[in-house]
Parts: structure tokens; sequence; C-alpha cells
């Protein structure tokens, strides 16, 4: 299989195509921003953006990905500039474990590069999926807000 | 067993009837309880965590390990302000068991409160090693030097820089200058020191871009190989035979492995595992078909006689009739870290290294050494970032399993528990039954305050105990159960009573211990007794407060004044509840919570909170750590119950099992109160409040005191 990684050409090897995404990106590609946090997708801490859409890495088998482009965690930043959800992250302090906001920002990346408007009941649609155990949901709210700010400002 | 031989046989194993004093020493994994004791770090420990390395960077060896509470960016200011320099200069490095002196667990809220004072303590002395060294460089008085961002100064221009200063061997420091050294930390805040400053978490760029490594599942080996424990589907069940001729011929498979009671299977990709392990074909004996109302029965202390544990047991309780007469139920509940647990084992050299997010990296040590024969310096274990412990993490469990695979198949093994396992191998809040029969005067007075529950275990967890300690505590009161259930409330008798229940189920450290239950129970009941006298509910808690719980009494009115609390609705589908709390005598906490009834259910509309957990040293963390605890409570409140249905927790995934999503949490307000001038602990304080909070505004609407956890229906 043949897919785009971050913008950059890569190949899975055939014997992998029955191994769900998430394995091939952490345990082939060597990725750390997709977590493992269920397998099942009940979870999101997995998410990655598949041909510009959030998708559940743990449920995608490898094999249906030849020519898709994905989008890691990794991939968001340009060089040493992070992106505007990043720096929002920070600014806004969100994570406390960290575990799931892979999850969290992925997600909000894929809602506002569909609908750069999205307002609070969008928001909520997209990220109640997403479970964060330590309590920053709020945070994390702030943050898409300033992000989204931040994305007008650059348009 | 008579009382007297069960004493003796405590006593054998290093444990006092009163409490936990020691542990005993080098016993085997099914021995060790939960949370064994250790001593409290000194300063001659504390001379090893800090020291100046060659090219100048400043290295901080924390014994606490980082599961998102805030604790490495802390320790971080403190010896940045007592060194007088900028943080980018320290490097902290998490818990390894081979760098730094025996610590204890990271658990109680206690990390700031117990090593901050001490790092501060090693820094200043780091501090006047740092001057002593310069001024014998430059053969200038001490007294004429300083510490400046880049090195030391003589308040002109600077000297010696860092590494300058580090040439050489590390500098580092004394046990006897820790011993002595005068920390500036408790008097000097003039807004320059780190001290003080909010900041984001320790290590948040790696969490946004994952740039590297931080959790263990971060951690990958040449060789390494993935494993999973084939566990019984029943608890208490066991496992006959296991064939495994269809799994065996899955590309990636390696093979299954059996001693004793433990069977594990080995692949060399994830997947292939997880595919492996479904073509299994068990044979297993179930254990009993339990169900949570079997549970319930165990714990109902409504028509219950006396209790064995007596907390407290003062004043005359006189003769006449209670005002209140109310039981209230706490069902089972889950951790649900979305990192399930993971470790990584290599046998090498004769030694043993683990990769984990564990909260005490000393007992993985000692129970791995003790498990495999090797001497405890021959275990290494390094704690990784905790993808969220909330007490989860206490037990070794995965750690063991991946060395035990790693031996049998001679090769690294990762362990990542499934879901699955976390929810139904792993332990849980323990659910607890709790009557309390309470009377006042019309002035609020309160008159008796009576209180009796069950629970099941906390410390005493049979996740980490064998039968034998388990029978040998059977008589000892659970800290763990009873913390937290003394009222803070003055009455003119009091009685506080308890049992701990061996529940066929695992249960243990939860967020809080029994301090979140138990402060449930006694906010629950405290407001119905107001409500039945037709009291304010801030008046009367406020009125029965004794002097020495000012602090408790200066939160109630912060918070009462932030949520406008005399102004609000007295009717209608949306109401405020009130509750407070103390955290393990050290902390303090009040909460306003704003509750809408919908046709949905219950809706929390905004929360308010004022909390005094002392001199704060990172105000941004510690309001991360309100803000979980008061989401922990938006859970227990209105969505967290585990079920337990034919001998088997009943969820495999968060499909079955509801936590706080985002349009869960409104609006937060917090203030912040430094009453002591020491840190003290905010992990866990104001969860003692948030629940009670909630359903004391859901009782508001209702007229009806809430008496089940969680409120569901509207």
């Amino acid at each position: 299989m043949r897919i785009l990684l971050n913008t950059k050409a890569e190949t899975i090897p055939d014997d992998l195509a029955e191994e769900p995404l998430l394995f091939v990106l952490r345990d082939h590609f060597g990725l750390n921003g997709p977590k493992f946090g269920c397998g099942v997708g009940s979870c999101g801490a997995c998410t990655v953006v598949v041909d510009g859409e959030a998708q559940r890495s743990c449920l995608l088998p490898a094999g249906s990905l030849d020519g898709k482009a994905i989008l890691t965690l990794e991939g968001l930043s340009a060089g040493a500039k992070l992106h505007p959800f990043q720096q929002s992250w920070i600014a806004e302090s969100v994570p406390q474990c960290g575990y799931c906001q892979n999850g969290q920002i992925m997600t909000a990346y894929a809602l506002l590069a569909a609908r750069p408007e999205a307002g609070a009941d969008d928001i909520a649609e997209a990220m109640d999926g997403v479970l964060c155990r330590c309590g920053t949901q709020a945070r994390i709210h702030k943050a898409i807000i300033r992000a989204q700010a931040m994305m007008r400002e650059e348009r | 067993m008579a009382d007297l031989s069960r004493r003796r046989f405590l006593k054998a194993l290093g444990w006092s009837a009163a409490g936990i004093t020691v542990v005993a020493g080098g016993a085997t994994f099914a021995l060790i309880p939960v949370l064994p004791p250790r001593n409290r770090s000194t300063p001659s420990d504390a001379a090893a965590w800090i020291s100046l390395r060659p090219g100048g960077r400043f290295r901080l060896l924390s014994t606490r390990v980082e599961m998102g509470q805030g604790i490495s960016i802390g320790l971080r200011q403190v010896a940045a302000g007592e060194l007088g320099i900028e943080l980018d200069h320290i490097d902290l490095e998490l818990p390894d068991t081979a760098l730094i002196p025996v610590a204890r667990s990271t658990v109680g809220s206690d990390a700031m409160r117990e090593t901050g004072p001490l790092v501060a303590q090693a820094a200043a002395a780091l501090r006047s090693a740092i001057l002593n060294k310069a001024a014998e460089r430059l053969g200038r008085p001490v007294s004429a030097l300083e510490i400046v961002a880049d090195g030391v100064s003589d308040g002109i221009a600077s000297l010696l820089t860092f590494e300058a200063l580090a040439s050489g061997p590390p500098l580092l420091v004394k046990a006897e200058d820790v011993g002595t050294a005068r920390p500036r930390l408790m008097e000097r805040r003039d807004g320059h020191s780190a001290v003080g400053r909010p900041i984001p978490t320790h290590d948040i760029e790696a969490i946004v871009t994952g740039n590297r490594p931080l959790y263990a599942d971060d951690i990958r080996l040449d060789g390494m190989v993935f494993g999973a424990v084939v566990r019984p589907r029943t608890i208490g069940g066991q496992i006959r035979s296991v064939d495994a001729s269809a799994a065996s011929v899955v590309p990636g498979y390696v093979g299954l492995y059996r001693e004793g009671d433990f069977v594990g299977i080995v692949a060399t990709r994830r997947g292939a595992l997880a595919q492996a392990l479904d073509l299994l074909s068990i044979d297993e004996d179930n254990g009993p078909p339990n169900a949570t109302a079997d549970v319930d029965t165990m714990l109902d202390v409504a028509d219950a006689g006396q209790m064995e544990h007596v907390m407290l047991d003062e004043g005359e309780a006189g003769r006449g009739p209670f005002d209140i007469d109310i039981t209230l139920s706490v069902p089972l509940a889950a951790h649900a870290s979305i990192e399930p647990r993971t470790a990584i084992a290599r046998f090498v050299d004769g030694g043993l290294e683990i990769w984990t997010g564990t909260q005490d990296p000393f007992f993985v040590r000692d129970t791995l050494a003790a498990a495999f024969g090797l001497s405890r310096e021959a275990v290494r274990v390094h704690a990784m970032r905790i993808g969220g412990g909330f007490g989860a993490r206490t037990i070794v469990a995965a750690e063991l399993e991946a060395a035990r695979l790693a031996r049998l198949c001679g090769r690294p093994v990762k362990v990542q528990w499934s879901r699955r396992d976390e929810f139904q191998a792993g332990f849980h809040r323990p659910p607890s039954c709790h009557r309390i029969r309470a009377a006042a005067d019309g002035t609020g007075r309160i008159l008796r305050w009576h209180h009796m529950f069950r629970s099941g275990h906390v410390i005493f967890t049979s996740a980490a105990m064998g039968p034998g300690l388990q029978f040998a505590t059977s008589f000892v009161p659970d800290p763990g159960v009873g913390r937290g259930a003394i009222p803070p409330y003055r009455a003119d008798a009091t009685h506080v009573a308890f049992e701990d229940v061996r529940l066929p189920v695992k249960t243990g450290p939860w967020r809080g211990l029994g301090a979140a239950a138990n402060h449930w129970a006694m906010e629950t009941a405290i407001d119905a007794l107001a409500r039945v006298k037709g009291l304010d509910p801030l008046a009367m808690r406020l009125a029965a407060l004794p002097p020495e719980h000012k602090r408790l009494k200066a939160v109630l009115e912060e918070v009462a004044d932030m949520a406008g609390w005399s102004d609000r609705p007295g009717s209608g589908e949306e109401r405020m509840g009130l509750a407070c709390g103390i955290y393990k005598d050290m902390s303090y906490a009040a909460a306003i919570a704003r509750v809408i009834r919908t046709d949905g259910g219950y809706k929390v509309a905004r929360l308010w909170c004022a909390h005094d957990c002392g001199l704060v040293i990172n105000p941004d963390q510690v309001r991360a750590q309100i803000e979980g605890n008061l989401v922990w409570g938006i859970g227990m409140a209105l969505r967290e119950a585990l079920a337990i249905d034919g001998g088997a927790i009943t969820p495999e995934n968060f499909f079955d099992y509801a936590v706080p999503v985002l349009s869960d949490v409104p609006d937060i307000d917090i203030r912040l109160v430094e009453g002591s001038a020491a840190p003290t602990g905010a992990g866990e304080t104001a969860i003692v409040c948030a629940t009670a909070a909630i359903t004391n505004a859901v009782a508001a609407i209702t007229g009806e005191t809430v008496m089940r956890l969680p409120v569901s229906v509207a």
C-alpha cells in the first residue's frame, strides 16, 4: 500500500495489510502522536486525519488505505513553527496527563478544516466523542475558539 | 482464628493492628499490600536529587511520577525559584530507581507537600555550593557574589557562567548542607521568582507535537514482541485449558505460555496478537455469578446494628428523635484512565529493566526482584509519564506480566492492557452504603450526628493482597475506607462507624479514596437537615463549623460570594447547590453548582469553587487539578456506575461506561486562597465537595434528597 504520510510518500508492507493503521503508525513508522486507548473506536485517542476526515486509526485496516493521505499530530507543524492548534493548546495550558490530547487536537483540526466557522454546537458534536478523563474539557473548548480566531486572522 | 493470634500474624508481617507502620520486607507479590508504607525522604536523600552538570545544565531528579497533576513543573519552579535562575536551565528527570534513593509512591496528593520543601532545601544548598566554588575560583568573598540568569555575577558584570563552573565533575550537594540550608521559598514572593507563576505542564510541547517519547507505549526496543494475558472471563474463574491450534497459524504468532495459573500469549505485531487471542479456544471454570444487586445486598446498612470500626463516639446522644434518617448509595466506579496499563520488560546481563507508567516505581522494583529472585539493584524501573493515574497505578500488574512473558519467550516484551482488561481485570472504586441520622434545633445547632457505613476495601485491596493478608487485616479498619468520614461540623453528640466488606470484585484506591464518597454522604445529609429545618444550607454550615476550621469557613464564604449565593433563585428548574470539605486535614474546598433540569436529564450549567491548598507554587496547575476534580464530581453525580453481571464486570469499552464529555462541562470559576505558608495538595481536594454541590442542586429542584449515585433520570 502506498500512502502519503504527513505529506511524504511512504509504503506500508503488504504483510501489514490486516494490521490496524494505529499499530502501523506507532510500531512500523515509530510515531508517538496517535495513542491506543480502547481499540474499538470508543475514546478517540488514536484519531488521525485521512483525506481530510477525522478517523479512528484503531479501526482502519492498513490495507484499506492505499492511495490515501494521512495526517497525524506530527504532521501538523511546519518545521519549527507550531500549528495554531498546537499554539492554542499551549496558550490555554490544556493538557494534564496529555494522553488524549492527540485525539482532541486532530478531531478539532478536522472539524475546523471542514467548517472554519463551526459554532458551539458543532464543537460539542465533534468533541463529545473524544474522551478526556483528566477533565480538561473547558480548556479544550477555549483552545478551539482561540485556534479558530488565529486561523481566521491567517486567512 | 482468635483475634489475638490474628494480631500476632499481623505483627509478624510487620503491620500493627492500629494501622500500617512498616512494610513486610522481602514479601512476595501476593503478600505486599497496595500503597506499602515507606519512610519520608530526608535531606540526605534530597542531596542526590539536584546537581549542576557539565555543559552548565541543572539536573533535578524527581521522586514523584508525572500523571498530569503537575508535580514536575512545580518542582522545577521550586528549584528555579530557590536558585534564582530561569526554569529552562533545569532538566527534570522522572523517577528512575537506579538514580534516586528509595522514595514514597505518588499518592495522596502529597508530592508537593512532602518533596517541595526538600527540593527547596537541596536547591538552596546547591546555591551556596555554586557561590562558594565561584568565590574560590575568583578569589572574591562569597558575600560579593550572586547568582544571575546565566551564572555568577558581582552585581555589575557576569563573571563565571554555569558552564564554566560545571567544567569537570558535576557540582553536587552534601547531605549535611541540605539539612542546614534555609530556603527562601516561603518568604520570597516578589514576582521575579518562578514560584507562584502560572505555567503549563512539563513536556507540553512533546504532548502537542508527538516529537519524542513520553509514555510507556512510546518505548520501542530491538527485538521487542507484544504480549497479553489470557484471563478468565469471570471474577474468581479459572482457566482449565487453552487450545492455540487455530491461533498458531496467524502470521506473527510467537507462542502461548503457561506457568501455574498464568497463561500468556505473544506475537510480533499487535494486530496479530489481538487476532490470535480471539482464536484461542478456552476451557474455563466460572466464578460465582454475582451481579450488582448481590454486592448492594452485602453493603446494605439500612437495618444494620453496630458497625465494627468506631471512628468517633463522643458527646451525650440523648433520646430525642432524629430529623433525618437517610440511606445513601455510591456505586462501583472505574478509574477509566485513557492510557491503559502498559509495561515493557527486558532481561539483560542478569538484570531486569522495566519501563512503565506506575505511581510506585520502587514497589514495582521490589515486587519484580522478589518474583524473579533478583537483587533489588538488579531491577531498574524507568517511570514514564502516566496517561492518567487516579490511584489505578498503585499495584504491580502489567509490569509483572511483561517480565514473566519476557522470561518465558526470551525476548523483550511489551504488555499493554486492552480496554476490556482495564475494566474487567483492574480494580475499582468500592461501592459504599451510608446511613446518616441527624437532629438539629431550630437555630441549626446540630444535636446528634450518627453515620454508619459499609464499603469495599481501599488500601487492603484484593487486587494486591493474597488471601493470607486479606485474612490478617480482616479486623483492622481499612484507613482508605474511613478517610474523610469525620464531619467538620460540631454536634452535641457524634458517632461515626464503619465496616469494610470483602466484596467479590476488586476494589482499591480511586481519586480521593473514601473521602470522595464519605463527603458526598455527609454533605448530602447536612443539606437534608437544613431543608427539614427550613434553614439556609450555607448559614447552617457556617454556624456548625468550629473555630479550628476557619479555613473551611473562608472558602465557603468565598464561593458564596463568587456565585451570588444569597441572590440565588428560590424555585424553578434551575437551582444552586452547595457543598464543602477538607482533604486529609490539609486542604479545603467549597463548591457551588448551578444545575438545570431538562427533558434530557440534569445539566450542570456553571460551577464555582474556592480552594485553599496553602502556598500555590503554580496557580495554573492548581486550577487544572481543581477543574479535574470538579469534572470528576460531574461524573460521580450524573454519569458513572460500573455494572456487574454473571460474575464479571459488564463494560468492555467506553461505549458501555459513561464518563463526562465536553458538553457535560460548564464554565468553571475558581478562586485560590492561600491559607498557609507551606504548600499542601490539590490532586484530590475539590472532589470532596464537587459531587454533593451538584446533587444538592438537584435536590433543590426536586425537593427530595438524592439517595443514590449517579442521578440518572430527571
